[in-house]
């Protein structure tokens, strides 16, 4: 499928918060309530449409567990976007944000739009995290703040698709530097920037691929 | 070098002493020396010295190496030089050399060395670290020794190697840099290490992924000129196979990047091309290799099925099946392309159908498929290819019953097409050529054609064969059976064992699970005795898979048995079993197939590879077959005949108890028939019901709001008839003020009737003194006087009489109004009490209830109407009594005045009296009698005021 651009994203936060499910909640549209615990890093894709541009967001999901942490570092660096997910049940996640936001600042790249995710909004009951918490600390660090829920959906699609409208506001501004990919943006192959370095004869690369 | 050839000199005892002194010397050099040049030339002699002398070097200068790489950083020469001597004493590659050199170190020794200098060197994550700080060192003689270095290490200690890269900060990133380096060695060495990274480490694979990998290679692959690129293209290749493989998150991110579109290009190899380098070669057989990966029968169902789907959109498949039928592809290249196609179509129907209306471009054009089973029974093919084929068939038949019924249609007698060759009748040939190869292959493709699909197994049965002039066409089935036990009479090329596993596992595929096949396999008389005798006897270890075999299909034939055939019921077979082979015997005979040895290894996966033809015996499908029926049958077998007995009577109580049951379910069928009517009833019901209750609480409500409208009604009736009571209560102070009023009256009236006393006592006196007047003529003119005074009295009384008559009136129609208001009130207190009776029964009632609540309105409209009209009557009768007190004044003023004039009257009397008096005493002075009694008969008063009328009279006399 043709896309204006590509934006590469990453989920990250402790383990148990809800990552894997948000990502399947906003890939397959479905919930699964017992997941196994994520290994390394997995990948989903999903093609949206900001500002009538088709819009391919890869994203990766990585372990929120501390033995991964190393393996998950690696990829803030190549990362455009990244949802901190927390869970508003347990208060020692919301308490981890800082290292994580540390971490994150540390090994990305300055530009990287960071969203902050207080999920299991559908657990009002056994919530320890007060939502003005969340936005009190996403204003202090100057980040978009969300509450969601990967079982309900609610807000899952925002929570995706308003990251992926920051880092678009910024591409508009000339912020990101597109051409270079190390900052997990692409451009789709329907502009026409770099044709004429590969153009042996091999024409028309995407001449075939309708569709994926 | 000149320096360390002058020290080698120097030592001339041999070369091995000399070169440990040597590399001792140099080595304290390298630690001691101030110098940068002293210390850069002693580890360039190192390594001159690293080939020759690599246990040396690697065990007495490494660690200074080590250290050099972190005090000399900022020389890029003597880095280099130091990375390259790690990298000749670590790298094992070029041992060979080292091997005819050192006469008491073996190839296991030299092995050893290498992976014993990468421990030391490793023992310390921090000095990977180090080297991986170095590669950041743009120079290219840093980077490269480095790259070159690292991918040793790699090889050497995968694993640890690969785990201290992971952790350390960026390490696969900057790893990954190495792809964009402009100095094609570096990105051409880049790849090798890459390579070695990625093996067997999902973690780092992902990350390779993640830095754009996927992207790089494939254009790395397109400039080198794809397939026709060089050694660089296969290593690209290489590495995202490596990426790839059995790393399902890779391969999802493969697809969703739409890498699979950008492998169409790698096809179009077409007809006219040049020809075909052993790298083309090897370059297009690793791009098939990566088709496969992504469509590979081990993966998830569903990742497949996305895969191959987006592989029929872009063309992909499309290309690959340009190529099964192009003319001069190399046979290696033909046969992968056949194994890709088989996975892109395996299980996808439309793949599959796609496949299915391919053709050749011969003349006419053929199907693809019958083309491919031409080479499958073709013995000039060669073997990989032919199991390819047979793979591709089988593919194509996978899960797609549509295929099933097209490939065995062919054979039929109704469908048959004499003028061309058809898949069926090749595979008919293949069955029953003279190559064992082919027989194999032809039976499984066939059973493949049977797989899963009862409708097929009995169109098979009617397929009939013609044979040799003169005798009647023999059935399929029938013509198997009789290989099989012919088998030995036709020479064949290959295994005779081959065929007849190949023709076994088609019968037994057949049969299974097709009472009627079984049947029609009884009905041949030689068939039983034929399975009896080759499992009962003793044969050698190459029949005993036969033997497996036969057991199994006889087992089919016990275990699908409908008993139809009198000769052949299970009893009888299991007889049959006991008498000639035995039930253990037999059993063991069946376990020969799942003990062989090539049994699990085609159990593992579904494409037919074998090392070698004579291996080619067992069929993935058919292992999953005998896993199933193994169990089943040695159940079935070990039950005696009266167990069977027993169980054939169970068997029939079984039934009965099923008539019973069967009974008992038409008896619940009918009762749940009326159980539903039933419930229909109920729920109708119940719905009736609800709207009662509907409707009721609706009444209820409206009951409620009636009677709340009464009870306003009510209340407001009370208010009226207070205020009524408080109409009557005006009234009664009207009452008050009247009866008040009437006392005056009355008083009036009493003073009236005294002052007419009085007036009748003037008026008598008046008269008698007129009388007496008259007797005299001076008193003439004040009897006139005083008749005019009487007339208004007169008048005065008429005045009087009328007023009070009128009060009378007044005070009648007061009592009147009293009367009514009261009747007002009490009237519908009465209906009140009444309705209140009534309430209990009101909700049967309610229409009566209305139109008593409507003549309640009324009533109390007209009730309120009245009470206007009373009210009105009391406005008027209050103005009236105003009126009547505005009289009443005047009359009291008009008393008043009637009073002076009394007065002055009395006065006049009085003076009249004086006046009589004096006329009086003048008449007794004249002399003349006057009677005196009337004088004193008279009060004192009476006296005065006679004389008092008497002087007015007097006076009026004057």
């Amino acid at each position: 499928m043709a896309y204006a651009y590509l934006f590469k994203y990453i989920i990250i936060g402790d383990t148990g918060v809800g990552k894997s499910c948000l990502l399947l909640q906003f890939t397959d549209k479905r919930f699964q309530p017992v997941h196994d615990l994520t290994i390394g890093v997995e990948f989903g894709a999903r093609m949206i449409t900001i500002d009538g541009k088709q819009i391919k967001l890869q994203i990766w999901d990585t372990a929120g567990q501390e033995s991964f942490r190393s393996i998950t570092r690696s990829y803030y660096r190549g990362a455009a976007g990244a949802l901190l997910v927390y869970d508003i049940t347990r208060r020692d996640t919301f308490n981890h944000l800082t290292t994580w936001l540390e971490d994150a600042r540390q090994h990305s790249n300055s530009n990287m739009v960071i969203m902050l995710i207080g999920n299991k909004s559908d657990l009002e009951s056994r919530r320890e995290v007060k939502k003005e918490e969340g936005e009190a600390f996403a204003r202090e660090h100057g980040l978009i703040f969300m509450e969601t829920s990967a079982k309900t959906a609610s807000n899952v699609e925002e929570a995706f698709i308003n990251t992926a409208k920051e880092i678009y506001e910024k591409i508009q501004e000339g912020v990101f530097d597109i051409n270079n990919e190390a900052n997990g943006i692409k451009i789709g192959p329907q502009h026409p920037t770099t044709n004429s370095t590969l153009s042996g004869s091999q024409g028309g690369q995407h001449a075939g691929g309708g569709c994926c | 070098m000149n320096f360390f050839r002058g020290v080698m000199g120097g030592q001339a005892a041999g070369p091995q002493p000399s070169g440990a002194e040597t590399i001792q010397k140099l080595c304290d050099r390298v630690a001691s020396s101030t110098l940068l040049e002293d210390r850069r030339d002693a580890v360039r002699a190192l390594k001159s010295l690293s080939k020759k002398y690599r246990m040396e070097v690697g065990t007495q200068a490494m660690d200074h190496l080590i250290n050099i790489l972190q005090t000399d950083r900022s020389d890029s020469e003597i880095i280099g030089y130091a990375l390259d001597t790690l990298y000749n004493i670590i790298c094992s590659d070029e041992e060979e050399e080292q091997d005819e050199s050192e006469d008491e170190n073996t190839q296991k020794q030299v092995d050893d060395l290498g992976a014993q200098f990468t421990d030391h060197f490793i023992q310390d994550p921090e000095h990977l670290t180090l080297l991986l700080t170095l590669l950041e060192e743009f120079d290219f003689h840093v980077r490269w020794p480095g790259v070159k270095l690292l991918t040793a290490l790699l090889k050497n200690q995968g694993p640890q190697v690969q785990g201290v890269i992971l952790v350390s900060p960026m390490g696969v990133s900057r790893l990954m840099d190495l792809l964009a380096d402009s100095r094609e060695v570096i990105r051409n060495d880049g790849l090798l290490l890459l390579q070695q990274l990625t093996k067997s480490n999902a973690a780092i694979q992902k990350i390779v992924a993640f830095e754009n990998a996927f992207e790089r290679l494939l254009d790395i692959i397109t400039e080198e000129g794809s397939s026709d690129g060089g050694i660089v293209v296969e290593d690209c290749l290489l590495l995202l196979l490596n990426l790839l493989k059995n790393n399902s998150s890779n391969q999802n991110f493969f697809k969703e990047g739409s890498y699979i579109q950008r492998m169409k290009p790698w096809f179009e190899v077409g007809d006219d091309n040049s020809g075909w380098s052993a790298q083309k070669v090897t370059n297009l057989h690793l791009m098939l290799q990566l088709v496969r990966v992504m469509v590979s029968p081990v993966n998830s169902p569903g990742a497949t099925a996305s895969c191959q789907k987006s592989m029929y959109q872009c063309g992909l498949l499309q290309q690959l099946c340009t190529i099964l039928m192009a003319t001069g592809v190399p046979a290696d290249i033909l046969t992968e392309t056949i194994n890709t196609v088989s996975e892109v179509i395996r299980g996808s129907q439309v793949n599959q159908d796609y496949f299915a209306s391919v053709n050749a471009p011969s003349n006419p054009p053929r199907p693809a498929i019958v083309v491919l089973l031409m080479s499958m029974v073709n013995e000039r093919q060669p073997f990989v290819l032919r199991c390819a084929v047979l793979y591709c068939f089988q593919c194509f038949l996978y899960k797609n019953q549509k295929g099933q019924g097209e490939i065995v249609a062919t054979l039929l007698p109704s469908t048959i097409d004499a003028n061309s060759i058809s898949a069926g009748q090749l595979l008919c040939g293949g069955l029953f050529s003279a190559d064992s190869l082919s027989n194999w292959c032809a039976a499984v493709a066939l059973a493949h054609a049977l797989q899963d699909n009862l409708t097929q197994k009995e169109q098979l049965l009617r397929v009939q064969l013609a044979t040799s002039l003169g005798k009647p066409p023999v059935s399929l089935l029938q013509q198997c059976t009789n290989i099989l036990s012919q088998g030995d009479k036709i020479v064949r090329r290959g295994s005779k064992v081959q065929t007849r596993v190949g023709l076994l596992m088609l019968l037994c595929t057949w049969i299974s699970n097709c009472p009627i096949a079984v049947t029609h396999f009884l009905h041949n008389q030689e068939n039983v005795p034929f399975l009896t005798a080759q499992i009962s006897e003793n044969l050698g270890e190459d029949e005993r898979l036969v033997q497996g075999l036969c057991a199994l299909l006889l087992g089919i034939c016990i275990y699908y048995n409908d008993n139809s055939l009198e000769n052949y019921t299970k009893e009888k077979l299991k007889q049959l079993i006991e008498k000639r082979i035995g039930k253990e015997n037999f059993v063991e005979k069946l376990g020969f197939i799942t003990k062989h040895e090539l049994y699990s290894r085609a159990a593992q996966k579904p494409q037919p590879i074998f090392p070698s033809p004579e291996e080619m015996l067992f069929d993935h499908e058919f292992t999953k077959l005998v896993k199933e029926l193994e169990g089943m049958i040695t159940k079935a077998v070990h039950k005696s005949s009266e167990e069977e007995k027993k169980e054939e009577e169970v068997k029939k109580t079984l039934e009965q108890h099923d008539n019973i049951v069967t009974q008992y379910k038409e008896l619940i069928r009918e009762q749940d028939a009326q159980i539903q009517e039933l419930k229909e009833q109920l729920s109708s019901m119940t719905s009736q019901n609800e709207q009662m209750q509907a409707t009721m609480t609706q009444q209820l409500s409206q009951i409620q709001q009636h009677k709340d409208q009464y009870n306003i009604l009510k209340l407001k009736l009370g208010k009226e008839n207070q205020n009524q009571g408080e109409g009557s209560q005006v009234n009664g102070m009207q009452t008050e003020e009247l009866t008040q009023l009437r006392e005056d009256v009355e008083e009036l009236r009493k003073q009236n009737a005294l002052l007419q006393t009085q007036l009748d006592d003037k008026d008598a006196l008046i008269n008698k003194l007129r009388s007496e007047a008259s007797q005299t003529a001076e008193g003439s003119a004040g009897r006139s006087d005083s008749a005019q005074l009487l007339e208004e009295l007169e008048a005065l009384r008429c005045q009087l009489q009328s007023q009070s008559a009128e009060l009378n009136q007044v005070k009648m129609e007061r009592q009147e109004l009293l009367r009514r208001a009261e009747a007002g009130s009490s009237n519908p207190e009465n209906d009140g009490s009444m309705d209140g009776a009534k309430m209990a029964e009101l909700e049967s009632r309610l229409t009566t209830q209305l139109t008593e609540m409507g003549r309640l309105k009324a009533e109390a409209k007209s009730s309120t109407e009245s009470r206007a009209e009373l009210e009105q009557q009391l406005a008027s009768s209050t103005s009236t009594v105003a009126i009547l007190q505005t009289e009443k004044a005047k009359l009291q003023t008009a008393v008043q005045e009637s009073k002076k004039e009394q007065d002055d009257l009395l006065i006049l009397l009085s003076d009249q009296d004086q006046k009589i008096f004096s006329l009086k005493q003048r008449l007794k002075d004249l002399g003349e009698s006057v009677e005196d009694e009337d004088e004193d008969d008279l009060d004192a008063k009476d006296q005065m005021d006679d004389d008092e009328e008497e002087e007015d009279d007097d006076e009026e006399e004057d």
